[in-house]
């Protein structure tokens, strides 16, 4: 896998409770982006947010039931990028999905070598 | 206050076993000189030496019971050293104690909380570069977290802001998942780390990172800086609303 020099990245926001295939939102993005071999997706949990819906989104600490806000972010070529979006558009029920442009300083596998 | 100019420099030479009022001399001396106002005192600590009772006091290994020299150091204004040196006197005893003049060039400055803050790194506003480091949380440097490495090597080498978030799942260049556990006890969670500043410093940074990141995602944006404050400008303005 090549990843250099101009590349988009993807926030994409939605709540923790989101489902897809009775699976977290988040979890079945991830496994989409493996699938189609994007060179990486990471996602982040907020403490506090609201988005499309206006509900707010809280983790609760003592509870398990956490609806939090949830973002994840994924990096590729645009090319890449473009090809998940529309897996996207039908998974992503409720929530933004926002694209910028970022330069790739660098990318690395665990044996230190580039690729 | 110490100020620039002549000035004397007072050693006081005795052995570590030396007592005054069954406290060891050397600390009896710096507290009396301490809370005599001096403005700074060392106590140096031999390896070896011999004094008046020409006994030689050693470290050597074979000799647990080490009765090492120490000395005693201050620098002060001839009227200051002239006060103390009756009691110094009597606390050093059978030890030596002398008197150089000596010339202050440049006296210890005390840290002014007050002082003017440093011009801020980063401009309050403007164009700058936003730098994201996707890393794992079990990545190390010399022993260490990286993330953590990172964070403390991008503080000494003056770059303006970095926040470290961890995640609760993802995968980067070596297609291995990282994920947390719902009891927080995994540490191979993903770690993401938003580092702010010019374009011109990160790159700076560059070779720098490029030596501790063995694996993982840098990729750098462009930002608009909105705001960009140090905590003491608004102190000042939070203590009003406090009160």
């Amino acid at each position: 896998m090549k990843l250099e020099g101009k590349a988009k990245m993807l926030w994409i926001h939605f709540g923790e409770d989101d489902k897809w295939n009775d699976k977290p939102l988040y979890r079945a993005i991830v496994e989409k982006c493996r699938e189609l071999d994007i060179a990486g997706a990471t996602v982040f949990r907020g403490i506090e947010g609201y988005g499309a819906s206006t509900l707010i989104h809280r983790s609760h600490l003592l509870s398990f039931s956490s609806d939090a806000p949830i973002a994840v972010s994924v990096i590729d070529s645009e090319d890449k990028v473009r090809q998940l979006i529309p897996f996207l558009d039908e998974m992503v029920d409720e929530g933004l999905i926002a694209m910028s442009e970022v330069e790739v300083i660098k990318y690395v596998h665990q044996d230190g070598a580039r690729s | 206050m110490l100020t620039a100019g002549p000035a004397k420099k007072v050693t006081i030479h005795v052995s570590e076993n030396h007592k005054y009022h069954g406290q060891s001399a050397h600390a009896a001396i710096l507290d009396f000189l301490f809370y005599r106002s001096v403005s700074g005192a060392n106590v140096v600590r031999g390896i070896a030496g011999f004094g008046a009772d020409h006994h030689m006091h050693t470290a050597r290994i074979e000799s647990l019971s080490a009765d090492l020299p120490v000395r005693i150091e201050f620098v002060e204004s001839p009227e200051k050293v002239e006060e103390l040196l009756p009691k110094l006197q009597e606390m050093a005893g059978a030890g030596l104690l002398e008197v150089q003049d000596t010339t202050v060039v440049k006296p210890s400055e005390v840290p002014n909380k007050r002082a003017q803050p440093s011009v801020p790194a980063l401009k309050r506003e403007g164009k700058a570069k936003l730098m994201r480091i996707f890393i794992g949380e079990n990545d190390k440097w010399h022993d260490k977290p990286l993330h953590k490495a990172l964070v403390e090597s991008m503080r000494a080498n003056d770059i303006a802001g970095v926040t470290v978030n961890p995640g609760i799942l993802g995968y980067g260049a070596n297609r291995r998942i990282h994920r947390d556990t719902a009891l927080h006890l995994s540490h191979d969670r993903p770690m993401m780390l938003s580092v702010v500043d010019t374009e011109e410093k990160l790159r700076a940074f560059f070779p720098i990172l490029d030596s501790m990141v063995q694996q993982g995602l840098v990729v750098l944006s462009d930002i608009d800086v909105i705001k960009y404050t140090h905590d003491y400008e608004g102190e000042g303005r939070r203590k009003e609303v406090r009160s």
